[in-house]
C-alpha cells in the first residue's frame, strides 16, 4: 500500500500537489485542518475537474473524527449532543481515563480534544479502519502537522488502514495546539528529526525534496526567513522582491489606509480596522501580493537584535506562516507607529 | 444496486411493546385480522422512510404509543427517567452508504438502517415533571422528541430518499389528499431529475404564453388590471397531473378499476426509481378476476421489494405462503411459514379452494374429511359436552379427501392443536397407525375407528344410531339397505340427520375421544 508524507515549506504547493494527486475514479478522503483550507481546498477542485466530482470528500478534521468516526459508533450509546469546543476545565484533568467524565461534558457534548483518546478507550479504532477502507480508496491530509495530543496517536492508528495515504505539511507551520491535553505527545513538535520518526516508524516514506522550495515566495523573502526565523526554506523564483522596514509615521499611515496590502497582526486584528488578520490564521491562504507584517513591542525589539528566532516556538512559527504569505514585497511595521 | 427493507424492530409502538420482523428482498405478505397489527407494520415502514414528522402528528403520538406501556407507566411511581420511549427501526441491505451505516441506534448492531426515535425531551423535563407530579393520568405525549436519524447518527428528512416507497392503501382510494400522492410519486419514480425540471418549466411556459396569446382580446379590453392563468408552486405541473387510461382520468373510473390499476401502474418495470411497494389489503373493491390478475402481476415482479398485508385467503395462498408472516389479535407475536417446506407450500398454492387462512388463524382445529362429517361435527359436541363448538374456539375445516398431511405439517409449524378425523377405508393399522405416526404429538391426533370393518364415517354413525337411521331412511327403501343408502348419499344423510334427529345424535366412540381430546 503507498504511504507517504511530503515534508514541505510554506508556498511549495503542498494543496496544488494534492489537487493533482486525485482523479474522478478512486473514492478520495481530504482530511484538513481549518475551514479556511477547506474551502481553498474545495474551489481548486472546482477549478481543476470544472465541477464537483462525486468521489471526492473533503472534511475538516474535527468534522470527520465526529461525524464519520464517533457518531456511527457511539452516538446512541453516549446520548452524545456534539463537540464541546473550549478547553475541558480543569477538574477533568484528575479523572480516570474510564470515566465518561472526562470525555463527555454534564449536558452530552464532548471535549473536541479527547475525543480520539475516548474512541480508542472504546475500543472502536479497530472498526473506524474498517470503515475507511469500505468507504474510500484514498487518504489525503493537508497540514498535517497540526495533529498533536491525543489526535496525533489516533493518527497514526488511522494510517495503518488499508488504503493509500497522502499526507502533506510543514513541520514549522504547526501554528496552533487544539489537540493538546495535559502531557499526551506533549514534546511532539520540539524536535524536527524525532518528529520524523515517527512517521518512518509507521510505516511511512518519508519524502523531504518533492516539495523543498517555495514558489510562492523570492528568494529575497526566503533568505529573510532562513536568516531570521532559522527556518530552511529557499525559492524556486528567479526574479527579485523588496523587503521595507518602516519606521516613518507617514509612511505607516499611507500603508496603513492602502487596503489592497494585507495588515497581519499577533493577535486580536479584528479589532483593528481594514485589511486585516493574525499571522496563524492566513495559513493554507495564496492570495496576497504584498504583504505587510505588524511586529508587537516584544517581537519588534527581538527583531531589531536580530533574535526573531528565540521567539516562543509557536509564535515563531506563525511568524514564518506570516512572513510567507508574501509573494512580492514584504513590509515590517512596528505596530506602536499605528495610532488612530 | 437493489435496495431493500431487511426488517423491522418495533418497541413500544402500536399494539407492539416490542417485535422483530425479518423481511425477504422480494416478496412479504402479512396475513391478520382486523386489529392483528398488519397495518401498523405498513404504517411503521411508511413513516421511518418517508422520514416525515408531519405523518408521526398526523397519526398522533398518543395513538403510536402502546397502550399498556402508557398505562404500566402511569401505575409505576412515575418518575422522568424511567418515561418510555418508542422506537421503530428499519434495517436496510447493504448499499454502501456510509451515511447510513453504523451502530447508533437502539439495537446497536453495525449495519445499514433508519430509524425514529421518540422520546422525553430534556430541555423540558422540569415541565414534564410538573405534569407527572400532578396525579393525574396525564402522560406528557406533548412533550416528546420525534426524530429520524440514520444508524450513522446523521438527521434525516424526506428529501434524502435513501430508498424510494410507495403505499398503495385501496381502502382510503376515494382520499383526494391520497390520490394526489399516490400521482406524484409514480410521477416522481418514473422521471428522472433533470427530465421533471424541464416538465415543470415547460408546463409554467405555456401558461404564461395561454395568457399572452388566449387573453390578449380580454385584457385589451380591461384597464388597469389584467387577467391571468396562475402559476405558482401551487398550480404547477404536480397539483394538475393526473393518470388516464384510455383517455379517461383513473379519478372517474370505478373503486375496483382505480385500485387495479394503482398498483398495476406502480409495478411497471420501466418505473426506474421504486425499490419498495406496500400494498395495503389489495383485494378491496376487487373482483375476482381481477384479484387473479393482480396477483399475477405480483408475482412477476422480481426487482422490487413488496409488502402486501391481507386478510384474504386466496391472495395469500396463491402467493408463496412461506413469505408470509401471521399476525393475531390475541397474540404479540407472529408466525412465520418460511420453514415450511416447499411441497407443501406449492400444495397451499395451488389447491382451489382451500382453508388455510381460516387453519392458519385457529388455536384449536379438528380436520375432517369430507361434508357428511363437517355438517355433523358441530352438534356431536354439542351433544357430548353441551356446549357450541366455536364458543370452545374449536374450527373445523374439511380437507376434502385425505391431505390432511399438508395441514399437519403447518399445524406442527405452528403449534395449533389438531384433531384428525378420518375413516380407516378398512385398514387401520396402515391408514391411521403407520401413515400418521411422524405427526402425532402432544398437540396432533389422528382418530378413526380401530374396527376395520367400521371403515366409514356413515357405518360409525348407522351402529351408534341404528334406530334413527332406520326410522328415517328405511320407509323409502327398496333395493338398497339403510346403511348402504347413507353410504351412497353421504352428505345429503348427514344433512337429514342434522334437521331431524340432531338433538339425539350420539357420537362413534372414535369421534367423542377426538372432541374430549381437542376440547381439553
Amino acid at each position: 500500500m503507498d504511504k507517504r508524507i511530503i515534508f514541505a515549506v510554506a508556498g511549495a504547493g503542498k494543496t496544488t500537489y494534492i489537487i493533482e494527486s486525485i482523479n474522478e475514479e478512486d473514492r478520495t478522503l481530504i482530511i484538513t485542518y481549518t475551514v479556511n483550507n477547506l474551502k481553498n481546498i474545495s474551489d481548486s477542485i472546482k477549478r481543476k475537474f470544472g465541477y464537483f466530482p462525486r468521489n471526492i470528500e473533503i472534511y475538516t478534521y474535527f468534522k470527520f473524527l465526529y461525524s464519520f468516526c464517533f457518531a456511527p459508533f457511539l452516538s446512541y450509546k453516549l446520548d452524545a449532543k456534539g463537540l464541546f469546543f473550549e478547553a475541558p476545565p480543569r477538574n477533568t484533568f484528575k479523572l480516570k481515563r474510564t470515566n465518561l467524565r472526562y470525555y463527555q461534558t454534564a449536558d452530552g457534548r464532548l471535549y473536541k480534544n479527547r475525543l480520539a483518546k475516548l474512541l480508542e478507550v472504546k475500543n472502536v479504532l479497530p472498526e473506524i479502519n474498517k470503515r475507511l477502507e469500505k468507504y474510500y480508496d484514498c487518504l489525503y491530509i493537508d497540514e498535517v502537522q497540526d495533529f498533536g495530543g491525543h489526535d496525533f496517536n489516533f493518527l497514526e492508528s488511522l494510517l495503518q488502514a488499508s488504503i493509500k495515504v497522502l499526507l502533506v505539511g510543514d513541520f514549522y507551520q504547526h501554528t496552533f495546539d487544539t489537540s493538546r491535553d495535559a502531557k499526551t505527545n506533549e514534546g511532539l513538535h520540539n524536535d524536527y528529526d524525532s518528529y520524523l520518526s515517527r512517521f518512518e516508524k509507521i510505516g511511512l516514506e518519508i519524502d523531504t525534496t518533492t516539495l523543498r522550495n517555495s514558489f510562492r515566495c523570492s528568494s529575497q523573502i526566503c533568505d529573510f526567513i532562513t536568516s531570521n526565523l532559522g527556518i530552511q526554506i529557499r525559492s524556486n523564483r528567479k526574479d527579485q522582491t523588496y523587503i521595507y522596514e518602516i519606521s516613518d509615521s507617514e509612511k505607516a499611515k499611507e500603508l496603513f489606509n492602502n487596503n489592497s496590502i494585507i495588515k497581519l497582526y499577533y493577535q486580536k486584528s479584528d479589532k483593528h480596522p481594514g485589511f486585516t488578520r493574525n499571522w496563524g490564521d492566513c495559513k493554507g491562504e495564496n492570495c496576497y501580493n504584498d504583504v505587510c507584517v505588524l511586529l508587537n513591542k516584544k517581537s519588534y525589539s527581538l527583531y531589531q537584535e536580530g533574535r526573531l528566532k528565540d521567539s516562543a516556538p509557536l509564535t515563531r512559527n506563525k511568524l514564518y506562516v506570516a512572513f510567507s504569505r508574501t509573494r512580492n514585497n514584504l513590509y515590517i511595521l512596528p505596530e506602536p507607529l499605528i495610532n488612530y | 444496486m437493489k435496495r431493500f427493507v431487511k426488517g423491522v424492530r418495533l418497541s413500544n409502538y402500536c399494539r407492539f411493546k416490542d417485535l422483530s420482523l425479518d423481511f425477504n428482498d422480494r416478496l412479504n405478505i402479512l396475513i391478520g385480522d382486523n386489529e392483528s397489527g398488519k397495518s401498523s407494520i405498513i404504517s411503521a415502514i411508511d413513516i421511518v422512510l418517508s422520514g416525515s414528522r408531519n405523518k408521526v402528528d398526523a397519526l398522533g403520538l398518543d395513538k403510536l404509543f402502546n397502550a399498556e406501556t402508557v398505562e404500566t407507566y402511569l401505575k409505576s411511581k412515575k418518575r422522568y427517567d424511567e418515561l418510555p420511549i418508542l422506537f421503530i427501526e428499519v434495517f436496510l441491505n447493504d448499499i454502501n452508504r456510509k451515511e447510513l451505516e453504523g451502530k447508533s441506534h437502539p439495537s446497536g448492531q453495525y449495519c445499514h438502517g433508519v430509524y425514529l426515535l421518540c422520546q422525553p425531551r430534556d430541555d423540558l423535563s422540569k415541565e414534564i415533571k410538573d405534569i407527572l407530579d400532578k396525579g393525574d393520568n396525564n402522560f406528557p405525549f406533548e412533550y416528546y422528541s420525534v426524530n429520524f436519524k440514520t444508524f450513522a447518527d446523521q438527521s434525516y428528512t424526506g428529501y434524502s430518499r435513501f430508498l424510494r416507497h410507495l403505499v398503495i392503501d385501496n381502502s382510503k382510494i376515494s382520499n383526494d389528499y391520497a390520490t394526489k400522492a399516490y400521482i406524484n410519486t409514480v410521477y416522481q419514480a418514473f422521471v428522472d431529475g433533470a427530465e421533471r425540471n424541464n416538465h415543470l418549466n415547460k408546463y409554467r411556459s405555456y401558461k404564461e404564453k395561454y395568457t399572452i396569446s388566449e387573453l390578449a382580446n380580454i385584457n385589451a379590453r380591461v384597464e388597469d388590471y389584467a387577467f391571468a392563468v396562475k402559476s405558482n408552486f401551487k398550480n404547477n405541473l404536480e397539483t394538475d397531473l393526473t393518470i388516464t387510461e384510455n383517455g379517461i382520468d383513473i379519478e372517474n373510473k370505478g373503486m375496483g378499476r382505480q385500485c387495479f390499476i394503482r398498483t398495476e401502474f406502480a409495478l411497471q418495470k420501466n418505473g426506474k426509481e421504486l425499490d419498495v411497494i406496500l400494498l395495503e389489503e389489495p383485494e378491496n373493491h376487487l373482483s375476482h378476476t381481477n384479484m387473479h390478475r393482480l396477483i399475477q402481476k405480483i408475482k412477476d415482479t422480481d426487482s422490487r421489494q413488496v409488502f402486501l398485508s391481507t386478510h384474504s385467503n386466496l391472495i395469500s395462498a396463491r402467493l408463496d405462503l412461506r413469505k408470509s408472516f401471521l399476525l393475531n389479535s390475541s397474540s404479540y407475536d407472529y408466525l412465520q411459514l418460511d420453514k415450511l417446506d416447499e411441497d407443501t407450500a406449492k400444495f397451499f398454492m395451488k389447491a382451489s379452494d382451500n382453508n388455510i387462512l381460516e387453519f392458519i388463524m385457529s388455536k384449536k382445529v379438528i380436520l375432517v374429511e369430507g361434508d357428511a362429517e363437517y355438517i355433523l361435527m358441530n352438534q356431536l359436541y354439542l351433544n357430548l359436552t353441551s356446549e357450541g363448538i366455536e364458543r370452545s374456539g374449536i374450527h373445523i375445516i374439511s380437507v376434502g379427501g385425505t391431505s390432511f398431511k399438508r395441514y399437519l405439517s403447518v399445524a406442527k409449524l405452528l403449534k395449533i392443536k389438531t384433531a384428525v378425523i378420518r375413516d380407516n377405508d378398512g385398514n387401520y393399522e396402515e391408514n391411521v397407525s403407520q401413515s400418521y405416526k411422524d405427526y402425532v404429538s402432544e398437540i396432533i391426533n389422528v382418530f378413526s375407528d380401530k374396527d376395520d370393518k367400521v371403515r366409514t364415517f356413515e357405518i360409525g354413525i348407522f351402529n351408534e344410531n341404528k334406530n334413527i337411521c332406520n326410522e328415517l331412511f328405511a320407509a323409502k327403501r327398496r333395493t338398497l339397505s339403510v346403511l348402504e343408502y347413507m353410504l351412497s348419499e353421504k352428505a345429503e344423510c348427514a344433512f337429514q340427520l342434522l334437521e331431524k334427529k340432531g338433538d339425539a345424535l350420539l357420537a362413534p366412540q372414535y369421534i367423542k375421544e377426538a372432541l374430549i381430546w381437542i376440547r381439553e
